[in-house]
This record gives C-alpha cells, sequence and structure tokens, in this order.
C-alpha cells in the first residue's frame, strides 16, 4: 500500500491518571504521548473501566510493578494515527485493546488450541512488546512513565501495538464494547473455550465479581444446569441469579464445612467444572477439593498477585481430575472479540448488568475505592467529551 | 446359573508382609470362599509393581499388616460366589485394582474410569471391607491390597474387579496389562491424547514410562524425551520409542526442565510424572509449553506431599491432569491392549527382564528397589510348566 503520510504525527499532551506509588491514588497529570513506531497504533480512548488486575498491580510494591505507570488494559477507543506497516487498522476505526496479542503467525496463533502468541508473549508487565521501551512521559520534566500490559487505558490517548488491537466497528455502545477488552471475555471464554462446559453440567464459581459473574453467564449460555455461585459478600447473590447463577455459598456461612466438605454435599461428589475467579491460590486448592473424581475440571482465571503455588493432593489428582489455566478465557482477541460484540447486539449476551457504574475520567480514584471495597462490577470512566458525542450520536 | 456352592477354603502358600520395608514371609494361609459377587483366582503368575514396593516401605496408614501385596497378575478362575455370570470356573483372568461395575455413572461415561459404584481402597475387599485370607496357624486375618493380593497362589477378587483375557496371550505378558503397561500406554492414548508430530516428555523410565514411550510412540509422536538419572535406561529406552534422553545427574548447572525447553524451543506438548514424586510432577509441569502444554501425573505420592503447581504459570494455557491406570477402563479396554499385542501393534517382550519362582519374591523387590529390573515375573509353582506352549 503507498505510504501517504506527508506529515508524520507528532506527540500529543493530554492527561493520564498516573500511578506513582502502590496502593496511593493516582495523580492526574499532563503527559507527552510519543507518536505510533513501526506496528504501532495511537488510539484516543473513549471510555476505559476498571478491572481487579489494576488493582492487583496498583497494590504491588515491587516488581513487577513499576513507578510511575499508566495503569488501565480495559478500553475501547478511535485509532487517531498510525505507525509504519499498519494496515489492519486505519485512522477513526473503532477499536479495543487486548493486554493478550495475537500476530496470526506463530505456532500458538495458528493452534485453536492456544491464545497465547508467541511471537508476542505476554510475559512483561511494562514496555512495548517489541522493543520494551514507553511512548509515554511526564509533560512537565520528561520523566517516563511506564506503560502497563501493552495498553495502559488510564489516559487520553494511549499507543497500543496492532497485535494488540481487535476493531469492532462502531455498532456496539462503547460502554459495553470496552467490558469485552477484557473481563467479560475472560469468564465467557473461559466456559466456552477453555472448560467447553456442556448441557447438564454442574458448575461452581468462586468469586462473583464481573470475571466470575461472566462466568456463570457463559455457563448459562452454553446449557449448564447448575451454577453454584462462591463468595463472602451476600449482596452478589441478587445479581449473580440474574447471570445464572442457581445456588449461592458464602463460606462464611457454611458453620465448620469448607467450602468444598459443602459442595461435594450438594452435589453428591463434586462440581464437572470449578472457575476460580479471584486470584488466591488457597481458593484455587479448594475450588480443586471441589471438583469431581473422574473428569472434574478446575479452571483458574484469577491470578494471585503473591504469585502463591496452589497445593493439589496428587490423590486427588489422580481420580481423573485436572486444573487448566488460562489467559482472557482462551480467547483470540481478533477472532473470538468481534464474536462476543455480535452475541451482544443479537442480545444473546447480556451486558448491562456488569455496568454499576459511570462516572467521569477525573473521578477515577472513586472507581479504585468502589472495587477494593467489594461495591461495584464495572465501572464505565468516560473520558471527556466522549459521553456527549456518544449520547449525540445516539 | 447355577451355582456350585460347594467352594470350601483353601490353604495355600502366600508371601506375607509383616512389616514396613522387611523381606516378605512365606507362610501358609487359608483363603476363605469367594462370596456374593466374588472370584477366587488361582494365580499362575504375577508382577512385582513399584506401587507394590511403595506400600511395603510404608509404616503407617493406609499401609497396614500383616498383608498381601501385589496387584500385577493372572490367573484361572477356580470358583465363583452368587450373581457372579460375567467368568466361569477355567476362564483366563486378570485382577484390576480399578473396578468397573459398568452401572454408575462414570462406567457409563467416555470421560472417566474410576467407578463411582466401588472406588478402590488400599484393604479390604470392596463391597464389605472385610478380608479373605488368614494365616492357617493362628487364624489371624491378614489384610488384602488393593482388591487384588496377587503374591498368593489363591486370591479372591470382586468380580467387578476381573478381567476375562482369553487364553491366545502369555500369561506373563497378560499379566503386564493389569497394571503398569496399561497405564503408561493407555495414559498417552486416553488421557493425553498425543496425536502425531507432538514432544512429549517422560520423567522416570520404569515400566510405566516406557510403556507411556511407547503408546506415544504409536499415536506417532515426533519426540519422545526421557528423563532417568540411571543411565543404563537409554538403551532400553530407545527400543520403545524414547528419541532423547535427559539424564538430571548430567545436566550441570541447569534443571531438566530447563533444558527440556532448550531442547524443544519452549517446552513439551505433554508431560508424564512416572516416578510418584511431588517436586518431579512440578519439574514435568515446568518443562511444558505455555499454550496448550499438558502434565500428566500417573506416579503415586509415597508420601502424599502434594503437588505444587504455580498459580500465574499456570495461566498461560498449561494444565495437569492425573489419572489411575492411564484411563483405562478395565473390561473395556484391556482385552483389546491384549488384542494389540497378538496384532504385534504393541510390545510387551521388553518390559520382562527377570523371571524367577514365586518363593525367590523378595530377590525381585530387591532388584526393583536397585532399579535393576523393569517388570520380575514371579511363577506359581506348577504354572510356569503347565504354560509350554
Amino acid at each position: 500500500m503507498e505510504h501517504m503520510n506527508t506529515a508524520r504525527p507528532r506527540p500529543i499532551r493530554c492527561k493520564a491518571a498516573v500511578s506513582k506509588a502502590a496502593g496511593q491514588p493516582l495523580e492526574m497529570e499532563e503527559v507527552e504521548v510519543a507518536p505510533p513506531r513501526a506496528h504501532e497504533v495511537r488510539i484516543k480512548i473513549l471510555c476505559t473501566s476498571l478491572c481487579h488486575t489494576d488493582l492487583t498491580f496498583w497494590r504491588m510494591k515491587d516488581f513487577p510493578a513499576m513507578y510511575p505507570s499508566i495503569l488501565g488494559h480495559e478500553a475501547v477507543g478511535v485509532v487517531e494515527s498510525v505507525g509504519d506497516h499498519v494496515e489492519e487498522v486505519a485512522v477513526g476505526d473503532t477499536v479495543v485493546p487486548v493486554f493478550l496479542a495475537q500476530c496470526g503467525e506463530c505456532a500458538d496463533c495458528l493452534s485453536a488450541r492456544s491464545n497465547i502468541c508467541s511471537a508476542l508473549p505476554p510475559n512483561a508487565a511494562t514496555g512495548m512488546p517489541r522493543d520494551g521501551t514507553t511512548r509515554f512521559s511526564l509533560a512537565a520534566t520528561g520523566e517516563p512513565v511506564h506503560n502497563f500490559i501493552a495498553v495502559s487505558s488510564f489516559a487520553e490517548y494511549t499507543v497500543v501495538d496492532v497485535a494488540h488491537v481487535v476493531k469492532v466497528g462502531a455498532a456496539l455502545p462503547p460502554e459495553k464494547a470496552c467490558l469485552l477488552s477484557c473481563g467479560v471475555a475472560t469468564g465467557v471464554g473461559a466456559a466456552w473455550k477453555v472448560a467447553a462446559v456442556e448441557a447438564g453440567s454442574t458448575v461452581a464459581v468462586f468469586g462473583l465479581g464481573a470475571v466470575g459473574l461472566a462466568v456463570a453467564q457463559g455457563s448459562k449460555m452454553r446449557g449448564a444446569k447448575r451454577i453454584i455461585g462462591v463468595d463472602l459478600n451476600p449482596d452478589k447473590f441478587d445479581i449473580g441469579k440474574r447471570m445464572g447463577i442457581t445456588e449461592f455459598v458464602n463460606p462464611n456461612d457454611s458453620g465448620d464445612k469448607t467450602v468444598s466438605e459443602v459442595i461435594k454435599e450438594m452435589t453428591a461428589g463434586g462440581a464437572d467444572y470449578c472457575f476460580e475467579c479471584v486470584g488466591s491460590a488457597p481458593v484455587m486448592a479448594e475450588a480443586f477439593r471441589s471438583s469431581r473424581m473422574g473428569w472434574g475440571k478446575t479452571i483458574v482465571l484469577g491470578m494471585d498477585g503473591n504469585a502463591a503455588p496452589i497445593s493439589i493432593s496428587s490423590i486427588d489428582i489422580m481420580r481423573g481430575r485436572s486444573v487448566v489455566g488460562s489467559l482472557l478465557g482462551g480467547i483470540k482477541p481478533k477472532d473470538d472479540i468481534p464474536v462476543l460484540a455480535q452475541k451482544c447486539l443479537d442480545k444473546e449476551l447480556e451486558l448491562d448488568e456488569f455496568i454499576t457504574h459511570q462516572i467521569g475520567f477525573h473521578e477515577i480514584n472513586s472507581a479504585f475505592q468502589l472495587l477494593a471495597q467489594g461495591k461495584s462490577l464495572r465501572c464505565i470512566i468516560w473520558m471527556p467529551g466522549a459521553k456527549e458525542m456518544e449520547e449525540n450520536a445516539a
């Protein structure tokens, strides 16, 4: 394709919510966002949402967390400029950035069995995928600001490698589209692709946040008969029921019994599929113990911030049980996110219930508070002007 | 079918385990007649499996004393209890430590081979928890072992644990199918479903590991990396399908998983743990590739030490699965493996490294402990002579 560019894109100055110290409120700063290099795309963010993995890294004092940085990885935006060798998307396209790459050419991308691109693997929390550098700096001082898992959406503009960009089209409202860039895609994908839940199954979901509720919904879409939700927060049961949860177990209310003992009793031996959607190694072990022998599968979706190991009884595992983990629920971003978007438009996948709050970008710290207190599922954070644009377009 | 209910107790020889790790003692035992759903079998030959060794060494629960170990065997039905229609007196059968009732949700599902009606326990008959053995001299009960007990001239086995194999297969080959070789071949075929062109890593080149190698080769694996501390295992390994050998003693500062990751450009598609060590299970896991790498746990951990799975490492598409008997449904699949041997598609001869008489059983224990044998066939008195073709 002829390279039509006569004026190369220039750095952009804009607002970003910068994380400067573990667990401290983000600070609104003016940052400079460099132009996209080869294979990169600069995106004007419309809205972004807070995912618990952002919270996990926000609280992390040491490596792999880096400071200062721009967090956020669930978002939707419009392509503002492209670097060399970008043909897949054009200026003006509506896209979601995704923390997982899909180069389309490596053994993993070519296989139906994997969604972990081996050409651009998710090995580092910071640095652009191809050269490890950042595109952000503080406008006032020029100090570099780290990016985050190849996305960095808590900024008005971000630069993302084209392998991490999914074209979604403008039909889906942005507040729904951005949910598909991580949490909901992870949960639905896990039920569909990682577990392949079949009709009549019994499922147990540990942790009824956005990912867990998306697992419930995905399992219901696949015809699961029983979907047992496990959470310490009794408020989760009502919304859980609307998303497909059939029964609720609160570990605080199970007396002397462990959750796995309760679930094994309820299911006469254990569930067919147990999903861990919290990110805690002991919960992963409890989920495993809740699975039935013979074919019980435990699916690990949550990320343990301490990287603690999961302790599995070899006697239990030898009786036909298995444990599998995934990133993004086995979803291949460019192939599968548009499929999920279509399911939303066709009303087969319901996203409204996940959006519990909507705020302006400058209020971002309240989103952190709400999630930390377990009071929200997804808080949509609108960039200045974007919500009005959206309302005018409707 | 009319039941001949005149079966009486039988007095015969058994190799009894009386204390952890001590040589077995030949004793005269009394073997009770089969009760309902039970079959009494005259053993032709039996082989020593490492799981026998693991329990033999175990001081506390679930090991019990005195007991009759052994679970890989073949024999002829001597008498049957009530409600046994599947086999008749004179049939050649292999007893198996895993049941197949044929009616529970697990037996009816292709996904499972763990019968939920009769889940296997370490001692006690499956339906009533009692034993059929006692010392002839004193009447003291002697525990059975994982529903089989084959280190004895006659044993009583629940019919759900009995597989009819027919007499075409030589007994010393057939008895290998009652545990070790079936476990390895089954794991490659049913649990992993190794596909053509795969890269496989096998940790532990005993009978189970070598059977995994063979099963993987039968399924078209391209590379089968064998990991073992004993360099002698490479030659026999090569004959059974191993293409590359890694000896952790020879890898310098690198771990076996680091070596395997280098050799394979990222890790193996399937990693089989065939030793029974929690730390080796973790090493096998680390040797598996991201994206789809599967670790299959076959070895029994004698110390009940839990396996430690990295919570972040598993998120990159890896999985861990365990199985008993390699996913094999005994009554369905063992006859099929027997046929594969007769059709020369499955190699069994190489697994038999020693043959001896029953009364030399303690030598078999020594050989296996020292890593100097694969399968040692122990012939019951008179059986070998009967069997000469």
